[in-house]
Parts: C-alpha cells; structure tokens; sequence
C-alpha cells in the first residue's frame, strides 16, 4: 500500500494542510516575531528584543493581569464542571431517552442570543435593582442589596453560565458511551452507588471531564468580553490589556508578547491533561 | 440529504464570492468617525443630497485610527474624525489634506472653540472642530447633594464611596485630577506623575467601577452609582428626557474641555465629496444634528446651529452658561510619546489597584 | 424527596442557564430609553425598529453568509484531511493531526491578531472574506475532529466491499462514506456555524464596513444601552427556537419513530 495511495492519502490531506499553514502558522510566527519587535515612541522596529517579554514580568499591572487570568480561569472550570456533572449525569440516566436531545437543546438554545446583549442581560440581573437583589430582598434573605455587578463575582457567574452548558455537552457525550452494565456489575459485586460510581464511572468518564475543561480553558483564558461588561474594570485579565494595548497605543509589540504568554500557559495546561486527551475519543 | 446540504454550502459561497462587488460604488465617501456619526438623521440628509452613500466605521482610539490609516491603501478613506487634541499628530505624519479655510463659517463659531493652535499648521487649515462638550462630574440630583459636586475632591472623596464610576479615558481623567490639584494641564510634565497617581488611586479606592460610556451610562440609570467622574452632557443628555434628575455641571475648579474635529484624508481620491461632507457637517443644520446625535450630545462648534435647536434640547445642552463654561474649562493633556506612554502606564496601575 | 431531587436540580440549573434570556426577552418589549427595570408595559417598537434597520439586517445576512460560508469550508477540509489520514497510511500522520488541531488550543484574541497583522500589511485587507478566514482557522480543527473520530471500521468495511463490487475511490466517497458520515458531518457543520455565528473578536478585527451581527451589535452598544439591542438578540434567539422545535417535530421527530 505504499506509493500511489500515499501520494493519494496527501492529496487528500492537503488542502487542510495548507490552509492551517497559510492562516495560522504564518500569521502566529508573524506575531511571534512582532513579540520580539519593539515601539520606539510610534514607530515599529523589528528586532530580537525580549523587552516586551521583560516588561511583562516586571511590571506588576501586567504581571497581576496575568494571575487574575489564571485565577478566574481556574474558578470558571472548577465551578463548571462540579456544576455540570450532575446535570450531564441527571440527563443521561434520569431523562427517558426520547427527550434526552431535547434536553441537550434546550441547554444549548440560550446561547442563540448574541454574546455580548447576553452579557449585558448578566449585568442587569446582578445589578442593585436586579432580579436577583429583588428576590433576595423580597423573601427577606438580605435587608440592603448585595454589590454583585462590576464585580470578579460577576465575570465568573458569566463564565459559568456558559461553560456548564459547554461542559454538560461534553460529559454527556462520554456518559452515553459507557456501557450500563459496567455499574450494574460493580454493584452486583458489592459495591456501593457511591462506590461504584467513584471507581467505575468518574475515571470512566474523566477524558468527557479533561477534555472540556481543556476547552474551558482556553475558552476562558482567552475572552475579552466577559471580563469587559461583567469585571467593571476593577481588575483587569490578560485579554483586556492586549486590547488595550492595540486600542490606545498600537502597541502590537506588547500585546502580541502578552498574546504569546497566554498561549504559553495554555500548552501548559494541555501537557497537563493530555494524558485524558485523546483526539480520536472526541 | 447530503446532497442538498453539498447545494446549499456551494450557493452559499457563491453568494460570498458575489459580495465585494456589491458593497462598495466608486463615488461612496468611506468614512472612520466616533458614534455619534452613524444617527441615520444626520447621514441621510446628505447622501440624499448627492444621491451618494457614506460608508461609517466606528473606532477606539486616536492610535488605533492612526495605526489603521498608515497600513491602508491611497483610497481607502475620505474622511476623519478626530479628537482636536490630536490633530497635530495626523497633520505632521502627512494623513490631513489641506481645507478651504475660506469656505468654513468659522466666524460663527463660539470663542475659543476654532482651535487654530491644533488645527492649522504653516498658516494652512488642516481640520475643523465640529463639537465640544465637557469631561467634568455627571451626577443623579436625587441622590447627591449638588453642591457637593462644586468640588471634584468631594466628588470623588469617601462620602460618596462605592457611588461613584470614573469614566474609562486617561486624558481627560487625569486633567481633572491635574485641575483638581491647581495645575494646568496644558503644564503637565512627567515630575507631576506621583501626585496624579494618587488621586487616581483615591479615586479608585472609593469607585465602583470603571467604565465606558455603556457601562458608565447604564450604572447611572440603574442606580449602580450616583456620580460620573469625567462624565457630562454627553452622558446624560440621551437619558435626560426619562429620567431628568441625572445632570452635570462644572465644579469651581474647572473641568476639562474635549473637542472633536472632522477632516479630509490626503490619500483620499474622493477629496471634493469629503470636503462638501465637511461643509456639511459644520452648516447650521449639520451642526444641530450633530449635536443631538443619537449615540451623545454636545455642543455644536458653529453658534448658529441654536437656530435649528429647540429649547429643551438648549436647556440640556446648557447653552447660556456656555460662554462661562468655557472660561472655566481646560483642554486635554497633550502629552509627548513619552509622556503618553507613562500616564498610560499610570492608568492601567489604577486599574489594577 | 430523595427521588425529586435530581429534577430540582435539574429546573435550578435550567432556571440558571436561562434566567439572563429571559430578563433579554422580557425587556426587549420594554416601553423606554433604557431596558432597565421598572417594566413598562409592552410594545414591539423595537422590533419594528430593528427589523427596518439596514445596518442590522444586512449584518444578520453577513453572518448567516460568513457562517455557512466557512462551516461549509471547514466541513469540506476537514472531511478531506479526515479521510486522508484515516484511511491511508502517512509518514507523520500523528505530527499532522496535532497540527491541524492546534488552533483549536489558540484563543481567538491571538489568532485574529496574527491574521490583522498579515492581511493589513501583506495581505488585502480587513473584509467579510477576511473573517470567513479566521472562522475556517477556528473551525476546521473541530470538523477534522469530529469527523475523524467518527470513522471507524464500520464505514471502512462498507467501503472495502462496494471496492470489492467495482466502485472507482470518487464513487466509493460519494455513494458509501459521506451518506454514512452523514450525521457527524451535520453535526461539525451544525458545531461550525453556531461558533462563527456568536464570534465576535476575530469578525471585529477582519472587517471594515461590511460586518457581522456581533460586531454590528457592538457598535449599537457603543451609544447605550437600548431595547433594540434586546430585541435583536431575542429576534434570533426566538427564530433558533422556532427552528429547533420545527426540525425535532419534523425531521428528527419521524427518525425517532
């Protein structure tokens, strides 16, 4: 099977090849080297300069961007996920199966309405004189309203709104795999619910968990929006400072740097699960 | 099934490939503009006139514009709107055509607005300010005392902590800190830094949120907060009809002074439809559309656009006390690269404080 | 009790998921400046308003296009590259999966910012072709691997026999492997479209006049916030229900049966 089908088979593959080649790999080294390039007052100088990577941990308004990043993003897929396994487990085996897809589209129908009018809906719902505040108060839980908008509360309810239904998707999917009779015969054996569902199922259904909350991940450390109408500005995420540095200064330098670090910690994230990672279990 | 969606994906991207044909004619004026020029009322009245169309793109900031404008092509924009603090900046790097100074009513403008200092360069007109308004303190009249707000310390003091939104632009912020501590802020230098910082740390400290004009404006509405600080009439006019409690003024001090030009591009092959856009822009008519705009308010430029403004919309507008406004107002910092860079560099400290 | 608690949980998280639509419904019928509460009684200005705004319109139309556009690219790459290295055997196929798929693990902020920085300097320049682009980057990724992991020995036996019977390799594709990949082709199609729909960066950073709805919307947010902005997004949030139920009674619905 060796010569013609070959060449066939990279004929096949390489339409997809070159697009990724073209529109990705080029534009990524192209801004690898902007990375390394330099702002001399408004002028662009290209170089091998490590001076944006330099400012970046030095100075400590970017450094602290960098960790709220990280931090939110680690809040957002911990949330998620503890979140989302119950509704992905509840739809999987507790819905008859002739609604369970209607189920799954009604969590997914939401998310048709426009990104950013739906982030501005989250700002209203969490304001002072929001639906939430409103009952909270009304049923006497709280006598002044909570300050919930413009807040780091704020960008990880938004986060979270969006990557249960993501994750749901995604642990569903590995659920309806399994076959039943694996918990069936854990218990047949002995074994509690809660036995066998923590040394049979959960590792069953970890490569459905690992690789959403890769997604969520990247997803999260990258967005720009949420963090922009939910976070009131009072701390800001890598995203926004690259937009600010393209917005005000056309500092493509800087933001490309930024850009270049943010990726850094996604590859690291993913060597950390790629053990669950499988591209074929999809 | 597979062969209708085969069907549809081909007819779809034959649709696509059909597209840039369409959208642009040769005789469009293809515009970079802030949002108060989309309002439909302003635009149509001229591209009706010349049976033309004005294609309008929304922009960030003065770099991001000048960074767009020096990567495109010799044709590719007509028109530009500018913050007049920055017009120097364009007009030195080559991007501003010459203006008919002569075919421009800048006779009837009020005092002090023509801005020749920034908008001429070697006795030549290189734009043209066609609205100014104030960043000074917004505030809910309901809800806090109105002569507090006389005194931007007290603004943004712990009175009225966790009431407050500073609005979400360097330049004009610091000047009000600047103004607030008695400099100018025509003197800024990079010695006054330190000083600016901790106002805006304050300022900070007792805000709830920094913002933009949406989230700004939407906080004032709901009540998020009470105060805007670097907030005015271009704030809250839109929202003065439903809820007339949420006012400005200008605090003893001063307050800062912003003004916005509109000017032809040098590269454009359109420059005597830009130029009629221009004219049009700054005629009476123009000028009260320009002024109520739908995305803000503020003052038009030429004084006889009162005659096409009805009283209400003067009152909102303030249009009697303009003429002390604006000996009580400042311009914009115009800083120097360096300078720009570092009260940047303060401001996203602030944010992160 | 103890048996009613998954469906609480289950109405709690529907409740969660839904409650920001609900509130974006609700007050795109608000009679006001502002949607805002109090709510004022209803009226449909808006959508009058909306549905005779050109902008928006044509916006809505430049995103369906973008969309299908570059989900129907994105298919048709990656069914090809899946095909490819499924069922031939490559030097480096591992090396060129991991390539293919490695823009899905690049946020989009960077790859619309490599992207503006070839086509402004070297290339033509921001349009709705420009973000079509993006889209296939952000995309094809996720056609390839679901495609991918959809081909499995069921469909390479089918395939082997109808060789067996005579059929050229164009025939074979076409009669035996894209009907039996037909449902997951659907779904990366279906997957594509919905992620090009709602992207915002990229379309915001590849466009110049002609624009998307996200982008469009953005720039509608710039003046304040206003119902019509809440009855574009219940506009299409309403339109996807309808055809949601409309596909499941009718097409999905008589599968079932």
């Amino acid at each position: 099977m060796a010569g013609p089908d070959t060449i066939r088979g990279w004929g096949f593959v390489a339409p997809a090849l070159l697009w990724t080649l073209a529109f990705f790999v080029v534009p990524f080294g192209v801004m690898a080297a902007m990375s390394l390039a330099t702002l001399e007052g408004r002028e662009l100088v290209w170089g091998f300069s490590f001076d944006n990577y330099a400012r970046l941990f030095g100075q400590s308004y970017l450094l602290r961007a960098i960790m709220v990043s990280l931090e939110i993003t680690l809040t957002v897929t911990v949330v998620s996920i503890l979140l989302a396994y119950p509704l992905a487990w509840i739809i999987a085996y507790r819905v008859p199966e002739r609604w369970q897809r209607l189920a799954l589209l009604l969590a997914i129908l939401p998310f048709w309405t426009s990104y950013v009018v739906r982030s501005y809906a989250w700002l209203l719902v969490l304001s002072r004189e929001g639906v939430i505040n409103q009952t909270l108060l009304a049923i006497g839980v709280i006598s002044e309203p909570l300050t919930l908008a413009s807040t780091r509360f704020a960008t990880v309810t938004g986060f979270v709104h969006f990557f249960v239904m993501l994750l749901t998707l995604t642990i569903y999917a590995n659920l309806v795999q399994l076959p039943p009779n694996y918990r069936r015969a854990a218990v047949d054996l002995g074994a509690s619910s809660w036995q066998a569902f923590r040394h049979v199922i959960l590792p069953l259904t970890l490569p459905g968990i690992m690789t959403g909350a890769f997604l969520t991940f990247v997803l999260c450390i990258g967005d720009y929006i949420t963090p922009q109408i939910l976070g009131g500005n009072n701390e800001l995420t890598g995203p926004q400072i690259i937009m600010v540095q393209l917005g005000r200064g056309a500092n493509f330098p800087l933001a490309a740097a930024m850009s270049i670090v943010l990726m850094g910690l996604v590859t690291l994230a993913y060597l950390g699960a790629s053990r669950w990672l499988r591209i074929d279990r999809l | 099934m597979t062969h209708s969606l085969m069907r549809r994906a081909l007819m779809g991207t034959a649709a696509i490939l059909a597209l840039p044909g369409s959208a642009m004619a040769a005789e469009d004026l293809n515009a970079l503009v802030w949002c108060d020029h989309t309002d439909p009322a302003l635009i149509q009245p001229f591209e009706e006139e010349h049976g033309i169309r004005v294609n309008l793109r929304e922009y960030e900031g003065t770099a991001t514009a000048l960074a767009l404008l020096e990567q495109s092509r010799p044709g590719d924009w007509d028109v530009l709107v500018i913050d007049g603090i920055d017009v120097p900046r364009a007009a030195e790097a080559g991007l501003m055509a010459e203006l008919p100074a002569d075919e421009l009513p800048l006779a009837d403008f009020w005092p002090g607005v023509a801005m020749e200092d920034q908008t001429q360069m070697g006795g030549k007109t290189y734009a043209v300010t066609e609205k100014f308004g104030y960043n000074t303190i917004s505030f809910n009249a309901g809800k806090v005392d109105a002569a507090d707000m006389q005194d931007l310390s007290t603004a943004w003091s712990e009175k009225y902590k966790d009431r407050i939104a500073v609005y979400d632009y360097y330049l004009p912020v610091m000047g009000l800190a600047a103004i607030a501590a008695g400099k100018q802020t025509a003197d800024l230098t990079a010695d006054d830094l330190p000083a600016l910082k901790e106002t805006l740390f304050t300022m900070k400290e007792n805000a709830r949120s920094v913002g933009e004009v949406v989230s700004s404006q939407t906080a004032l509405a709901t009540g998020e907060v009470d105060i805007v600080i670097g907030g005015g009439e271009w704030l809250t006019a839109v929202l003065a009809e439903e809820q007339p409690e949420l006012t400005w003024t200008i605090p003893d001090q001063g307050a800062v002074r912003w003004s916005q030009s509109i000017g032809v591009l040098e590269t454009s092959e359109n420059k005597d439809l830009a130029i009629e856009f221009v004219k049009y822009i700054v005629s009476p008519e123009g000028q009260a559309r320009l002024a109520t705009s739908s995305c803000y308010w503020g003052m038009p430029a030429n004084k006889a656009a009162g005659e096409h403004l009805t009283g209400a919309q003067k009152d909102v507008l303030r249009w009697d006390n303009q003429a002390e406004y604006l000996e009580r107002a400042q311009l914009y910092p115009a800083p120097d690269a360096e300078l720009d860079g570092q009260m940047q560099n303060v401001w996203l400290e602030m944010l992160q404080h | 009790m103890r048996r009613s608690i998954p469906w609480i949980y289950m109405a709690l998280a529907y409740g969660f998921i839904f409650l920001p639509v609900i509130t974006l419904v609700l007050f795109s019928f608000q009679d006001g400046r502002l949607p805002v509460p109090p709510f004022n009684g209803p009226t449909l200005e808006w959508y009058a308003d909306v549905l005779g705004d050109e902008r928006l319109m044509s916006a809505l139309l430049n995103s369906l296009l973008v969309g299908a556009g570059s989900a129907a690219v994105s298919c048709a790459l990656g069914f090809l590259a899946a095909y490819g290295l499924a069922r031939h055997i490559l030097p480096g196929s591992a090396l060129l999966r991991g390539l293919l798929i490695a823009p899905m693990t690049v946020s989009y902020l960077i790859i619309g910012l490599g992207l503006l920085i070839v086509f402004n300097n070297y290339g033509p320049g921001p349009s709705l072709y420009a973000a079509a682009v993006g889209h296939v980057v952000i995309n094809l990724p996720l056609a390839f691997a679901i495609i991918y992991a959809s081909m499995g020995a069921q469909q390479e036996n089918a395939e082997r026999a109808a060789r067996d019977l005579g059929a050229s390799e164009w025939r074979v594709l076409a009669l035996v492997t894209i009907p039996m990949l037909a449902p997951s082709i659907l779904a990366a199609f279906f997957l594509c479209l919905t992620l090009s729909w709602d992207e915002f960066i990229i379309a915001f950073l590849m466009t110049r006049f002609d624009v998307t709805l996200p982008v469009e919307i953005w720039s509608l947010l710039r003046s304040g916030l206003s119902p019509r902005t809440n009855a574009i997004g219940s506009l299409v949030f309403l339109v996807s229900v309808a055809l949601v139920i409309g596909l499941e009674l009718f097409i999905f619905g008589r599968k079932r049966r």
